[in-house]
């Protein structure tokens, strides 16, 4: 239990840290960040609308009294608007972010119902047919960005084939079939290095667990091969997939931005990109806070997950 | 080593090209030409022209120019700040430890596309923007390597001389730090190379790193996209060199990593988890009824690079109900490879070449799989020598005992939860209530033993084979698992094959001992008469030693010779001190000296008869 307050503890100055680095980093770069961010191209900004942005962005006041007010509105959930269409943030956030959860759900789901398995069976058969053609395709997944999974996968099987709809979204109450249709080529292309990376690490660690004397224990004792495998092998190599999960989990987070682009997944990256372009930056930084946030609190339940399976760790 | 030449030239081949890009000749990568524009192939241009009508060769070749420089760039930048960090950080630690290497870690927080969106909103797209973002996500990477080296390099000995004397801090980091951390360095500054490629054309897919016109493979990517119905090729073009490059740049980075550390192992010998059949077995002895378990002339072979090696050859021994037979040997001599044999669970790469063990009337190297697994654990159990490693750290005691029954006898999980408990009692598990629920790294060695019994006798075994089952415990604890040993054997009439390198054991436990020596048995007899009067050199000098150690036989100079290496003649010779030129002529028989005492010396009766004159 200690162990699990120290874990949260550790999350919440993490998060603390985040969000500092984000508040820090309009006040380092170099030059005034109003100027900087009505400047395009080298063209000087009007002084005028430089003063109107300083005053909106809050960077007349002092710096401190800036931080507290940054800090209160993160804790309260109050993001600020955007500079756009005064919009509030964090309702653009709210309607967005389930979607891109969903994506990453069914990428991390698919990823991994494809990569224990395959692992597995390469490790129960290393060196056969089945082992030397999957190592090959993860290391070329691994190679194949992701943007250019989903251009291809829509330029073969939406554009010359025909077979799936080149992207878009259907809310899934409006359409289930639709949806899930809709949802599959993004999950794919997103699922694409993770399912690589599980992989590799199930293949290398049910080796790892094949040669430990635990395993010819449960054999002595005269198990089923099966329960074998799973209960002594596999439970035993859930470890290790858990904590590569949890550290390849920013690539995949990066990844959704891209894939949400390719497939027009209306998720977080329409506002982020869109705010990114338009020099927005109170969206940009409350979707970036919104996606670190995530990252750390993934993180945790991956540290979660992977105490409930060693217990080891919870003594520790 | 051979593993670097393929990626590492595939890289440099890029490399040269990228650099040598404005002496190639080649059309202006910016010029436009809408009149040809997607043309295919046309003379001057093999690869065809963009939607703008530039040529896409050139661009391809320019834009790895401008990835490429852009990677590197951003990753020396990141190599010297981090390297720089990790070194002040691991050399004051504290304070400064805090402010750098713990700091950086922050930027390990952000997904690092994201952040790299956040500067681009305030700064900009292009090149200049780019090379900052990146080299701030890689400084973590290089900082946390820098400051691992510092600190082992700092316990070094001759770091803290030199410290010692007075010599200048920064000198020291120089001299003795930084020729080691190169590899290590050298391993990261290949990973950012490659990662800084992927988020660069990532951003500039998205229209948010290179800025056009300027040639850059996401921008390639970004443009065809729009015309991949009328020109799909203009699309692979840009997908595959970005992709080729990546991968060559990953297969150099392992390459690379494998270089620097070779503690990652060599490829072992391919495993085979399917028991082949075993054939060409002679014609087996018939089974001696009143024995439990009967092994006759047991050779193990092994496949290895240099040819087949047999670890254990001609080994014969039998045990009687309620009998006590030890197995005594050094390590190597092929003692746990026999117990191993006849449980049925030797190495996927080793295999029973000839001889038989008699179960009452079935022999255990020629059972299938699925019924040497009903004996396995129910009439034939085994103790290892490691509780902890034998017992899954994952599962709790009683679970991994409870197992084991339900295994073999077709009760509830309560029933044989129930049966745990009471077998947690007998073995002498203080508090088994409690026990039953603890995981194994909560109990103690002995703990952890007694558990182990346990689980051998929770399905009341015929045969128990104990390996080494004490080495792995203290003195005091080791005295306890011996006497519980005796005891569960006084009231199960079980047959125990105890095998050990401990001859103060054998005499405390067993009835019958059988010394091993280099795959042989060389002495056998009943416990009494091979203590009283030894006829093997070599267990004269085990019994020699056995007052000294109870580890290593440190009265016998050398070591047991290895399985491919077995000498022709006698293998004890050359670690014999009666051994004469005849001994290493032929191999000697095992001889019947008595009537149940065995050995295998030439010259028994000369030794015998000298000692007793
Ligand atoms: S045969 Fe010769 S070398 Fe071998 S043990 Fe006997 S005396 Fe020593």
């Amino acid at each position: 239990m200690r162990w699990f307050f120290r874990r949260i503890a550790t999350c919440l100055v993490l998060a603390w840290a985040v969000s500092l680095v984000v508040f820090m980093t309009l006040h380092i770069v170099p030059g005034d960040p109003a100027e900087l961010l009505l400047s395009t191209g080298g063209i000087a900004a009007d002084p005028v609308a430089v003063k109107e942005l300083r005053i909106k962005l809050g960077l007349e006041r002092p710096i401190l009294d800036q931080y507290l007010s940054f800090l209160g509105g993160v804790a309260r959930g109050d993001l600020g608007t955007s500079l756009v269409d005064e919009f509030p943030v964090t309702k653009e956030i709210a309607l967005r972010l389930p979607r891109t959860l969903e994506l990453i759900l069914a990428g991390t789901l698919l990823a991994v119902v494809l990569g224990i398995p395959a692992g597995t069976y390469a490790a129960l058969h290393r060196g056969g047919l089945f082992d030397r053609i999957v190592s090959g395709a993860a290391a070329l997944l691994l190679a194949i960005p992701v943007f250019v999974v989903g251009t291809l996968l829509v330029l073969v099987l939406a554009q010359m084939l025909k077979l799936m709809p080149a992207g878009g979204y259907v809310a899934f109450a409006q359409d289930p079939a639709k949806h899930l249709t809709l949802l599959t080529l993004p999950a794919i292309a997103i699922a694409k290095s993770l399912a690589a990376v599980v992989f590799r690490m199930t293949r290398a660690s049910v080796l790892d667990a094949l040669s430990k004397d635990f395993v010819r224990t449960a054999r002595a004792k005269g198990l089923a091969p099966s329960r074998v495998l799973l209960r002594h092998v596999i439970r035993n190599s859930l470890t290790p997939v858990v904590t590569v999960l949890g550290l390849h989990m920013g690539t995949l987070l990066g990844g959704t931005v891209l894939v949400e682009y390719v497939f027009n997944w209306p998720g977080l990256s329409t506002p982020l990109l869109r705010a990114v372009e338009a020099r927005d930056y109170p969206m940009v930084v409350g979707i970036v806070l919104t996606i670190s946030g995530l990252f750390l609190l993934i993180n945790l339940i991956m540290d979660l997950v992977y105490a409930a399976l060693d217990p080891r760790v919870r003594a520790a | 080593m051979k593993r670097l030449w393929l990626p590492g030239g595939f890289v440099a081949a890029i490399l040269l090209i990228a650099l040598l890009a404005p002496l190639l000749d080649l059309p202006n990568p910016i010029r436009q030409d809408i009149a040809r524009r997607l043309s295919g192939p046309i003379p001057g241009s093999p690869l065809g022209r963009d939607e703008f009508g530039r040529d896409v060769l050139s661009r391809l070749i320019w834009g790895a120019r401008t990835s490429l420089g852009v990677a590197f760039a951003s990753a020396l930048i990141a190599g010297a700040i981090g390297t720089m960090i990790g070194l002040v950080g691991g050399w004051f630690r504290g304070i400064g430890e805090l402010l750098t290497v713990r700091l950086v870690d922050v930027i390990l927080c952000f997904p690092p596309i994201l952040l790299a969106l956040l500067v681009v909103t305030l700064l900009g797209p292009g090149a200049a923007t780019l090379i900052l973002v990146l080299s701030v996500l890689y400084v973590p990477g290089f900082a946390r390597v820098a400051y691992a080296e510092v600190l082992s390099a700092r316990s070094n000995d001759y770091v803290e001389a030199v410290r010692a004397l007075g010599a200048p801090t920064g000198r020291i980091l120089l001299r003795t730090v930084l020729p080691n951390i190169a590899g290590p360095v050298l391993v990261q500054f290949s990973l950012a190379v490659a990662a800084a490629v992927v988020v660069e054309s990532g951003l500039s897919f998205l229209g948010l790193g290179v800025v056009p016109p300027a040639p850059s493979w996401g921008l390639m990517i970004r443009g065809a996209r729009a015309t991949m119905e009328q020109a799909p090729l203009m699309l692979l073009w840009p997908c595959a060199a970005l992709t080729l490059t990546i991968l060559a740049m990953n297969l150099l980075c392992d390459a690379l990593r494998d270089w620097v550390d070779p503690r990652t192992p060599a490829r072992r010998p391919r495993l085979r988890l399917v028991d082949r059949l075993l054939p060409g077995l002679l014609p087996p002895a018939e089974p001696k009824p009143e024995t439990v378990l009967d092994v006759s002339g047991l050779t193990v072979e092994i496949e290895t690079p240099l040819g087949a090696i047999k670890p254990v050859e001609d080994v014969s021994l039998s045990v009687r109900a309620g009998e006590t037979v030890a197995l005594v040997g050094e390590s190597g001599s092929g003692k746990s490879l026999t117990a191993t044999a006849v449980m049925g669970l030797l190495p996927p790469a080793a295999r029973p070449a000839a001889g038989a063990a008699w179960f009452g009337d079935r022999d255990l190297l020629r059972l299938s799989e699925p019924e040497l697994r009903r004996l396995r654990g129910g009439a034939v159990a085994m103790v290892f020598q490691d509780p902890m490693s034998s017992l899954n750290p994952v599962h709790r005691a009683g679970d991994q005992v409870a197992e084991a029954i339900r295994a073999h006898q077709e009760v509830s999980v309560a029933d044989a939860k129930a049966r745990a408990l009471d077998l947690f009692r007998r073995v002498g598990i203080a508090d088994p209530e409690r026990r039953l629920n603890a995981y194994p790294h909560e109990l103690s060695g002995g703990m952890r033993q007694r558990v182990m019994i346990a689980m051998a006798l929770a399905n009341r075994p015929r045969l128990l084979i104990a390996d080494e089952p004490t080495t792995a415990l203290d003195v005091t604890v080791q005295a306890q698992i011996l006497d519980l040993l005796a005891e569960l054997k006084r009231e199960t009439g079980t047959a125990l094959i105890f095998i050990t390198h401990s001859l103060a054991v054998v005499a405390e436990i067993a009835d019958r001992v059988t010394v091993m020596y280099a795959g042989q048995v060389v002495e056998q007899g009943p416990v009494a008469q091979v203590f009283g009067t030894p006829l093997h050199p070599y267990t004269r000098a085990l019994l020699g030693a056995v007052h000294e150690s109870d580890a290593a036989p440190v009265g016998i100079p050398g070591v047991v010779p290895q399985p491919h290496a077995f000498p022709t003649g006698c293998r004890f010779a050359p670690r014999c001190a009666h051994a004469i030129a005849a001994c290493s002529a032929a191999p000697p028989p095992l001889e019947e000296a008595a009537e149940g005492r065995l050995v295998r010396c030439i010259r028994w009766t000369d030794l015998a008869g000298a000692k007793a004159a």
